[in-house]
C-alpha cells in the first residue's frame, strides 16, 4: 500500500513546510513512495482525508490550532511533531509565562504601535489559556525537533517511523558537526550579548561567549557556527539535559565553559538566569523543561510574569 | 569487560573528558586532536566523560547504568520518541515493578521525616504540611489557574492523581466536604502496619489543604475529619 501524507499547520511561521519542500530531490523519491493527501502549502484540501503519516507544525495556541490537531490524530495513523514549536512550543512559548489577558492586552491595547485598539473577537480564533507543544493534547509517535529540522533528519526520521528495522537519529549535540576548535584558555571575559567572535576557527565558549550548540540537540547539522554566529539552541535540549532532571541547560553550559575559558560558574549562571528568556526561548513552554527543579523560569523573567 | 567508543567524527577535542576521568582511561593525541581509550579496565562507568563531553560521543558498553526513580515520565517518553538508532542509557524502565520499589523506598524515607519533623515541630507539623502544600500549587503553570471553585477543584484532582485520588467534593454555602478515596500515606500505612492519622498523615492532609486552599483561592478551616481504610472525608469551612 502506498504511504499517504497529510500535514497541517498550527501556531508556527510555515518554515517546517518550507523545509519539507526543501527536500528537493529527495521530495521526489519520497513522491514515489508515497502520496501527499493533505498540505496547507501544496494542496487545496480543507478537509482531514486519512493519511498514513500526519505532519504537525506549530504549537496549539489559538481553539483553532486545538481542533485541527485532534482531527489530524484522528485521521492519521502515525503522527510526528514536526519543528521545534510542535515538539517544545517553541519561541511562542514565552507566551507561557504570561497570562491570556496580558498578551492580548500587550498585543493589541497597551502595546507601543497600537494605542488603543481593539481585541479581534469575531474575526480571529479565540485563543486558549497557554501555549502548549502538541503533545499535551494528544500522542505523538516521532518528534523531529528543530527550526526547521534539517532535511537530513526529515528523511532518516521519516524512514525510521515507516520502518522500524533502519537506522535511527543520532542524539548527538550540535558540537558534532560543528568544526570550531575547542582550546582551554584562561583569563577569558564573559562577552554579554556577542553572538560572533574574533577568532574564525576557535570554539565560542573559549572566547567567553555563549553558545547553547554544547547542550543543543543535532537537528541542523550546526549551520550557524559554521558562518560565525553562535547557536542559539533552537532544535531544544539535548538529550542528558532532557532526561536528567537536575542536569539543566545553565549548568551544563557554565560547567563546560568554566572549564574552557576560566570564567567562574557563578558568573555565567548569573547571566544566563538574568537573560534566560533569550537562553530557554525554544522550549520554554515544555513541562519537559519547566518542571525540572532548578528551572524558575517565572522568578527569572521577573515582576510582570510573576504576578 | 568496559567497552568505550569514541566517536571520532562528532569529537571536537575538546579533551575535557581526558581532565574528567577519575582512573585515568583516557590519553590525548594532540597530533589527531583525539582522545585515546588507554586503559578501559580501569573505567568504573561513572559516565562522568559522557556527561561532560559537549558532543555527547562518548558510549560505553558492558557498564552496570544504576537504576534512579527521580527522571520525569514525560521526558523520557519524549526522549524514547525522538527516532534515535540506540537505546539510551538512562537506567530506567517505566515497569510497574519499578515504579513499586520506587515509592516503597521513598516511603520508609518520608515516615522517618515525619517523624523527626514532630519531633521537633511539635504542634507546628500542621503548619508545616499547609505551607509546602501553599508553595507548590504556586508553581502550577499559569494557564491551569482556574477561573471558577468548581474548575479549582478539578484541577486539584487531575494535578494530585495518583498520589490521591480524590472522590465526591460537596459544597454548599461555606462548607465544603472532601472525599479521599486512593491516599499514598494510606498505602504505607498499610504496607508497614501503621495506624492511620499518624505524623506522615497530618504532614500530608494538611499539605493537601494548602494546595486546594491555594487553587481555590480561599481560606480554609478543618472543622473535622474522618480516616478510614477505604477513604477519608474532611469537613472545611470555606471563605473565600
Amino acid at each position: 500500500m502506498k504511504v499517504t501524507i497529510s500535514t497541517e499547520w498550527l501556531s508556527g511561521c510555515s518554515g517546517c513546510h518550507i523545509a519539507l519542500v526543501d527536500l528537493h530531490e529527495k521530495l521526489l523519491s519520497l513522491l514515489e513512495e508515497a502520496q501527499i493527501v493533505r498540505s496547507p502549502v501544496l494542496i487545496d484540501e480543507k478537509g482531514y482525508p486519512h493519511a498514513t503519516v500526519g505532519i504537525v507544525e506549530g504549537a496549539v495556541r489559538s481553539e483553532h490550532d486545538k481542533h485541527a490537531l485532534l482531527k489530524m490524530r484522528e485521521s492519521v495513523d502515525k503522527l510526528v511533531a514536526f519543528g521545534t514549536c510542535a515538539v517544545y512550543g517553541g519561541p511562542s512559548g514565552i507566551g507561557w509565562l504570561y497570562s491570556r489577558d496580558q498578551v492580548l492586552d500587550a498585543a493589541y491595547e497597551q502595546g507601543p504601535t497600537n494605542a488603543g485598539g481593539e481585541r479581534p473577537d469575531a474575526e480571529a480564533p479565540a485563543l486558549e489559556n497557554s501555549v502548549r507543544p502538541i503533545d499535551e493534547y494528544v500522542d505523538v509517535d516521532l518528534y523531529l525537533p528543530g527550526c526547521p529540522p534539517h532535511p537530513f533528519f526529515v528523511a532518516a526520521g521519516l524512514r525510521k517511523l515507516a520502518d522500524d528495522s533502519r537506522p535511527g537519529l543520532t542524539h548527538r549535540s550540535v558540537c558534532a558537526d560543528c568544526e570550531r576548535k575547542m582550546e582551554k584558555r584562561q583569563g577569558v571575559q564573559l562577552r554579554p550579548a556577542a553572538v560572533a567572535g574574533d577568532d574564525p576557527d576557535l570554539c565560542f565558549l573559549s572566547q567567553g561567549i555563549v553558545c547553547l550548540g554544547s547542550v543543543t540537540l543535532n537537528r541542523c547539522m550546526a549551520p550557524c557556527p559554521k558562518i560565525g554566529v553562535a547557536c542559539t539552541g533552537c532544535a531544544g535540549p539535548a538529550i542528558d539535559v532532557l532526561t536528567d532532571p537536575q542536569r539543566d541547560l545553565r549548568s551544563e553550559l557554565a560547567l563546560r565553559m568554566e572549564k574552557l575559558c576560566g570564567i567562574p560558574r557563578s558568573e555565567i549562571i548569573a547571566y544566563l538566569e538574568k537573560n534566560a528568556n533569550t537562553f530557554y526561548a525554544y522550549a520554554m513552554s515544555s513541562p519537559a523543561l519547566y518542571k525540572k527543579p532548578t528551572v524558575e523560569l517565572r522568578e527569572w523573567a521577573g515582576p510582570s510574569a510573576v504576578a | 569487560m568496559v567497552t568505550i567508543r569514541v566517536d571520532e567524527k562528532a569529537c571536537v577535542g575538546c579533551a575535557l573528558c581526558v581532565d574528567e576521568c577519575p582512573t585515568d582511561v583516557f590519553t590525548f593525541d594532540e597530533k589527531k586532536r583525539l582522545p585515546v581509550v588507554e586503559k578501559p579496565e580501569m573505567c568504573f562507568g561513572c559516565l562522568s566523560c559522557s556527561k561532560i563531553c559537549p558532543a555527547d560521543a562518548i558510549e560505553h558498553e558492558g557498564i552496570k547504568v544504576s537504576t534512579n526513580f527521580y527522571h520525569d515520565a514525560y521526558a523520557l517518553n519524549m526522549a524514547a520518541k525522538l527516532g534515535l538508532a540506540e537505546e539510551l542509557e538512562t537506567g530506567v524502565t517505566s515497569e510497574e515493578a519499578d515504579r513499586k520499589r520506587a515509592v516503597d523506598d521513598l516511603g520508609i524515607r518520608l515516615l522517618s521525616i515525619a517523624s523527626v519533623l514532630r519531633q521537633t515541630l511539635g504542634n507546628a507539623l500542621p503548619a508545616v504540611g499547609r505551607m509546602a502544600g501553599t508553595t507548590l500549587a504556586a508553581q502550577l503553570p499559569r494557564y491551569q489557574m482556574p477561573a471558577s471553585f468548581d474548575e479549582a477543584i478539578q484541577v486539584v484532582r487531575d494535578s494530585l492523581n495518583p498520589a490521591w485520588i480524590i472522590g465526591e467534593t460537596t459544597r454548599s454555602n461555606e462548607s465544603l466536604k472532601l472525599k479521599v478515596e486512593g491516599c499514598f500515606v494510606r498505602d504505607l500505612c498499610k504496607k508497614e502496619g501503621l495506624e492511620l492519622g499518624g505524623d506522615l498523615c497530618i504532614l500530608f492532609g494538611t499539605y493537601l489543604l494548602g494546595y486546594l486552599g491555594k487553587v481555590t483561592k480561599s481560606r480554609l478551616r478543618l472543622m473535622n475529619t474522618a480516616q478510614g481504610w477505604k477513604e477519608c472525608t474532611y469537613d472545611l469551612e470555606v471563605h473565600t
